[in-house]
């Protein structure tokens, strides 16, 4: 019995050679002597050669023959679906993809960059650690395919659209239009529980004005369900400079003689406002409004354990 | 690439050869030793490899389908037939390369009309264009990764959350990271001697000294692993269900359910970045070890109340 290396080398070679789709009968005809004899054990000999060559992304088209082979199934490889589109990338495009995969360091970019023609082998002086997750290429591939994704969410089954995959703060985000919400939604990739299902391409259209960034603000003390709220927060002349240059000088409202600056803050998400004054420790209190500067002295106050 | 050694699976193997195969019929002959390193693979293991695949045949031209020899340490082909291209790239592999370029595009020195750009455009011309990074940089980010390019060394205002005070000083900075959506710079430190790890946020001023230091190679840390000094000293707590973020947020050692809630074990790298820690978490949050730092965060919510009590009104 041949290789099994060899064996599958045949097969794929068999498969996008042939004109018709071929039954596994006809396939263990052509590759006689190659595959075990009995038809159970031919049978899952073949069934383990197609699950690798799917893990390694041969796509394998398979059909239900009619006529005198009812009932059978029929395979062959499509060779516009197996080839790799030419990119036609200059010399100078190829380097700069390699060195943005050397900076970036996802696993499975070197490989990619092999089938580019590129040699892998670059170096970076700025590197990123981006977090790499199982879900993220279905997801990217289900946006650009327009194919509908669900998965399970904070112990919730749910259906997506799914419009962009967003890289933010150091994770991951889905965003897309909800079909139970009805409406646009964002899923932390990381959170997503078990496997994402990927149903058929072709099933939405993403609008034309889709904006991943005005959909998730880059502020997350924008997230809120009023997202016109702001807060004055007064910040000791220790830290001005360094507020003013983060938020921008149409932020700051006034400066006080002690160099302390006022700044005015979306507080939509109060969560992300607390987080956001609290790094700035004891140089950061809220002047108003009465609602905001309440919220936050009651939050200290259970802390302290007064009520 | 990297050379793996022992045993390879037959999966990694026709990988492998899918890609070889389309780059070997393109150039007709190539010596073993550049294809073997290109690859990834001994020359031991390039040989036995294509010795297999010139076996390979399908009737009738049984002898014929893929037609490559070895001869005096080269690598030659005849009339390619099947394998003229490579495989399509895999879903993972696409995603690596989008990410990678649209990671790369914000860093600093990316051109929006450079080379990458043009590649990241015809990437998404053929993949779809649904990757977004939206990491902003520092206002210091550029300058400062260009002064690690020439090894130049620059005075920088740098705000020291442990210090809680601003304070001048020089650095040479080496290289320039991004971990967990912040960007880095490690550098030497001349006011410690030392080398130090830099938040860019936290540059304040900076500028040129003209002075260029002797260049010294400064590899960049995997992420997480800066953190997991076995010198730091490890916070044990007790968190609401809600807090799960911390765990995603920041590094933790271990991580245990707990009834509703959860136990974590963080590394601390000092106690003012703990108590803010705790400031933000609210009384929901407690630290069960070790026993000094049980008051941490009703101190600090202390210390804070009592300036929003203290005067009775802040609006002075």
């Amino acid at each position: 019995m041949a290789d099994a290396l060899e064996r599958i080398t045949n097969l794929v070679a068999l498969l996008l050679e042939t004109r018709a789709p071929l039954t596994l009968d006809q396939i263990a005809n052509e590759l006689r002597g190659q595959y075990p004899p009995g038809e159970s054990a031919l049978r899952g000999a073949f069934e383990r050669d197609k699950a690798m060559l799917r893990e390694i992304g041969v796509p394998i088209d398979s059909e239900v023959l009619g006529g005198n082979d009812a009932g059978k199934t029929a395979y062959r490889i499509d060779r516009r679906r197996y080839e790799l589109a030419e990119l036609e990338l200059a010399d100078d495009e190829r380097r700069a993809l390699q060195m943005a995969v050397a900076a970036a360091r996802l696993s499975e970019g070197d490989f990619g960059l092999l089938k580019l023609g590129a040699d892998g082998v670059a170096s970076s002086a700025v590197v990123a650690n981006v977090p790499d997750d199982p879900a993220l290429p279905a997801l990217r591939e289900a946006a650009a395919q327009h194919a509908e994704v669900s998965f399970g969410y904070r112990g919730r089954p749910r259906a997506l659209h799914p419009y962009a995959v967003l890289l933010r703060d150091g994770a991951w985000y889905v965003i897309g239009h909800d079909l139970e919400y009805l409406t646009v939604r964002t899923y932390r990739v990381d959170r997503i529980e078990g496997d994402v299902t990927v149903g058929a391409t072709g099933v939405f259209q993403r609008p034309a004005d889709f904006d991943v960034r005005a959909v998730f603000p880059t502020d997350p003390k924008l997230l809120g369900d009023e997202p016109a709220s702001r807060a004055v927060v007064r910040v000791d002349a220790t830290r001005a400079r360094w507020v003013a240059a983060a938020m921008g000088e149409t932020a700051v409202q006034r400066t006080l003689p002690d160099g302390a600056v006022e700044v005015e803050v979306p507080c939509a998400n109060l969560d992300a406002f607390r987080s956001w004054l609290f790094g700035l420790g004891g140089h950061a209190e809220v002047v108003g409004p009465p609602e905001v500067r309440a919220a936050v002295v009651s939050w200290l106050r259970e802390m302290v354990g007064v009520r | 690439m990297n050379v793996r050694r022992g045993p390879r699976p037959t999966a990694d193997r026709l990988r492998r050869l899918l890609v070889m195969l389309p780059w070997l019929m393109e150039r007709g002959e190539v010596p073993v030793a550049e294809m073997a390193q290109r690859f990834g693979l001994t020359e031991a293991q390039l040989v036995s490899d294509i010795e297999l695949v010139s076996m390979c045949g399908l009737p009738p031209y049984l002898d014929e389908l893929i037609d490559v020899w070895i001869d005096e340490g080269v690598v030659s082909t005849g009339i390619p037939r099947v394998f003229t291209k490579p495989l399509r790239l895999t879903a993972p592999e696409g995603f690596a390369l989008l990410a990678a370029a649209r990671v790369a595009m914000q860093m600093p020195g990316a051109e929006p009309d450079g080379a990458l750009a043009r590649a990241l455009e015809k990437l998404a011309a053929a993949l779809g264009d649904v990757v977004v990074v939206d990491q902003p940089q520092p206002p210091a980010t550029a300058d400062i990764s260009a002064a690690a390019d020439r090894g130049e060394r620059v005075r920088i205002t740098y705000w020291s959350a442990t210090a809680d005070a601003a304070s001048e000083r020089d650095i040479t900075p080496r290289r320039v990271f991004l971990d967990r959506g912040r960007w880095y710079v490690i550098a030497d430190d001349h006011r410690s001697g030392e080398e130090r790890t830099f938040r860019i946020d936290r540059i304040e001023q900076w500028a040129p000294t003209g002075r260029i230091d002797e260049p010294r190679d400064v590899a960049a840390p995997a992420a997480d692993e800066w953190f997991l000094d076995d010198d730091l000293r490890t916070a044990r707590l007790a968190l609401p269900a809600t807090a799960g973020w911390v765990v995603e947020r920041y590094p933790v050692r271990a991580v245990e359910a707990d009834g509703a809630g959860l136990v974590v074990e963080l590394a601390v790298t000092d106690t003012r970045w703990l108590q803010e820690l705790l400031l933000r978490l609210g009384s929901g949050a407690t630290v069960l070890e070790p026993d000094e730092w049980r008051h941490l965060g009703r101190d600090a919510a202390a210390a804070l109340l009592a300036r929003y009590e203290g005067d009775g009104n802040a609006a002075s």
